[in-house]
């Protein structure tokens, strides 16, 4: 078992030791971390700082010293959004830092995606994404957007303010077998349970698994308007998805 | 039974002198029940025919509905301003004032400023109709309600007119990047939130509720202390009438900020206990409150509506209402079950 001195990165380190409290968490970060390459845990430094510029400069390096684009996308750029993730999870950081650190992670995918498009990386599958009707907040729909494609699925995203028709249209249309919900005000959350009823008025609603989330919503809401699935944070939204995609495979 | 005051019955209040003996941090005859922010329905426009967005965009239908908060659900404050949108789309936002069942909102994708050298505000903002109309409103909803009924205007906050103008991502990145700049936007933006204010103060308000969503679902308590204190402490000076200060989510990180500001109320919602409210503000600012509204206000009934009131109740919570603007469609039953909770709850202390 490999143990926080294992880990070459300080940063990454001193990131562990300060922040992270949970014991399964604590191993499996020093785990990845110290079998990760020294490149890949300078890309996930850089990705915990929130500094675009040296993701983008370091993931072209690594990419020129022959590292694998989804070996630099796991362990380097996933990995230290992984971090980012259970900071903003027990408030050591807020949104405005998180969207720093999403700058940085997506200015490293820009040169892994389109590597990964081209060799033709097996998905987990498609998810259909959208902020519900009447609400236009979109910046929690777009950093769990950024973590599935970052963890091999692919996302039709359907925008905001999306209506109970256009979510059935994009499930008929793509045959996607998960759909997520997003919103961020409470007067706008009850058209989640809307856009349910109007699956089931369709007669779709055994066709798709549905996961919901945004900052008022929360598993009891998620229950009681019968989602499949809730995702309290980015992380947890790419948890739920995967669970929700074994539910239909 | 009456309340007592050092041992002395308090004379029944009007509506109107229980919401301000409320914010004054006076004694009150019961505890009044308020709606900072909105509790318009789909209901309650239908049974005064002002639906959305008439309701948001012309005085008579403002107006009306307004005034249901009192006349049909037995509020003591009423309030006009529905949405949050009215200064926005008065500084050139681009709006989507929908229909009736869904709310208006600021499209802001399509940001309006890139900079702080980008902003413009008109001197004559509160002549444009979507300022106008509230100031409109609020003078017919005094003709109407006469003296005892409290009305509640509203002035929207630098912070959240920032998100409006510039966008939410965009300006929550500046806020890190670029501080000087964040500050420049949230004093120039500052002259709205003062002039619109104090347009409705002359209109006939009693109190205004300042949303400036400095939420904790968005960002830290220290945010609130860097960027906005100071201001929401120069808004309590210069805009002469009790301010609710509201923001949505945990915020009982910043409660502490926030009682220091001077602000007659906060505004606080259920994600945050009672209890610890209180607390945390130690008497240094009134709270109003925190109804949920998705899991209670909108999916359960009367009872478990009155269940939140009675432990806002013996927490101490000096006014009453849900902690946001409500679902359009919460139920009326439900929302007259917060002044029967009142009612009942003083029956009984």
């Amino acid at each position: 078992m490999a143990e926080l001195s294992d880990v070459q990165n300080q940063t990454l380190r001193d990131e562990i030791e300060e922040y992270l409290e949970r014991p399964e968490e604590i191993a499996r970060f020093i785990e990845l971390f110290a079998r990760a390459k020294p490149a890949l845990q300078e890309i996930a430094a850089a990705i915990v700082e929130g500094d675009d510029a040296a993701a983008d400069r370091l993931t072209v390096a690594a990419l020129e010293q022959g590292i694998e684009a989804i070996e630099i996308m796991d362990d380097g750029l996933i990995g230290g959004m992984g971090i980012v993730g259970i900071k903003f999870r027990e408030n050591f950081v807020f949104v405005p830092e998180v969207l720093s650190c999403a700058r940085a992670m997506r200015a490293g995918m820009a040169h892994i995606e389109p590597i990964l498009s081209a060799a033709g990386v097996e998905k987990h599958g498609t998810v259909i994404m959208g902020t519900v009707k009447g609400d236009l907040h979109d910046i929690g729909k777009n950093l769990c957007i950024m973590m599935l494609r970052g963890s091999g699925f692919d996302v039709i995203d359907l925008g905001v303010d999306v209506a109970e028709d256009a979510f059935i249209d994009a499930v008929e249309q793509s045959g996607a077998r998960v759909l997520g919900m997003s919103a961020l005000l409470t007067t706008t959350m009850p058209n989640m349970g809307r856009t349910i009823e109007a699956f089931i008025d369709a007669d779709l609603r055994d066709e798709v698994q549905i996961m919901v989330g945004g900052a008022p919503v929360t598993q009891e809401f998620s229950d009681d308007m019968g989602a499949d699935g809730y995702g309290a944070d980015a992380l947890s939204c790419v948890a739920v998805a995967k669970e929700l995609m074994t539910a239909v495979a | 039974m009456a309340q007592q005051q050092n041992g002395q019955a308090i004379p029944a209040m009007t509506s109107r002198e229980r919401v301000l003996a409320a914010l004054r941090g006076q004694p009150v005859d019961r505890t009044p029940v308020c709606c900072p922010t909105s509790v318009a329905t789909v209901e309650l426009m239908d049974l005064v025919d002002a639906p959305f967005p008439d309701a948001n965009r012309q005085a008579e239908p403002m107006a009306r509905l307004a005034a249901t908060a009192h006349t049909i659900l037995g509020f003591d404050s009423v309030m006009p301003v529905f949405s949050i949108i009215q200064e926005s789309s008065a500084l050139g936002c681009k709006m989507q004032w929908e229909g009736k069942d869904n709310w208006p909102t600021v499209r802001m994708s399509e940001p309006i400023w890139d900079s702080p050298d980008d902003i413009y505000v008109p001197n004559d903002l509160i002549e444009h109709p979507d300022t106008k109309c509230v100031l409109d409103a609020i003078k017919l909803l005094r003709q109407e309600l006469g003296a005892d009924v409290a009305i509640i205007g509203k002035t929207m906050g630098p912070w959240s007119l920032a998100y409006h103008c510039f966008g939410v991502e965009k300006f929550l990145l500046l806020s890190l990047d670029d501080p000087a700049a964040t500050k420049e936007i949230l004093a120039k933006l500052k002259k709205v939130t003062i002039d619109f204010g104090n347009a409705q103060i002359e209109a006939g308000v009693d109190a205004l509720t300042l949303p400036d969503h400095a939420t904790g679902d968005l960002v830290s308590g220290e945010y609130y202390q860097r960027y906005l204190r100071d201001l929401h402490i120069e808004f309590a000076e210069r805009i002469p009438c009790p301010l609710i200060l509201h923001i949505c989510g945990r915020t009982v990180d910043r409660m502490g900020f926030i009682a220091e500001t001077g602000m007659a109320a906060f505004h606080y919602d259920s994600k945050n206990k009672p209890g610890e409210s209180m607390d945390t503000v130690a008497g240094r600012i009134a709270l109003v409150g925190n109804i949920n509204n998705p899991e209670t206000l909108f999916s359960k009934g009367p009872d478990d509506v009155k269940a939140e009131v009675f432990a806002n109740l013996d927490a101490g919570v000096q006014m009453i209402g849900p902690e946001c603007a409500i679902p359009l469609q919460t139920s009326i039953a439900n929302l007259r079950a917060i002044p029967e909770a009142v009612q009942e709850w003083h029956a009984r202390h």
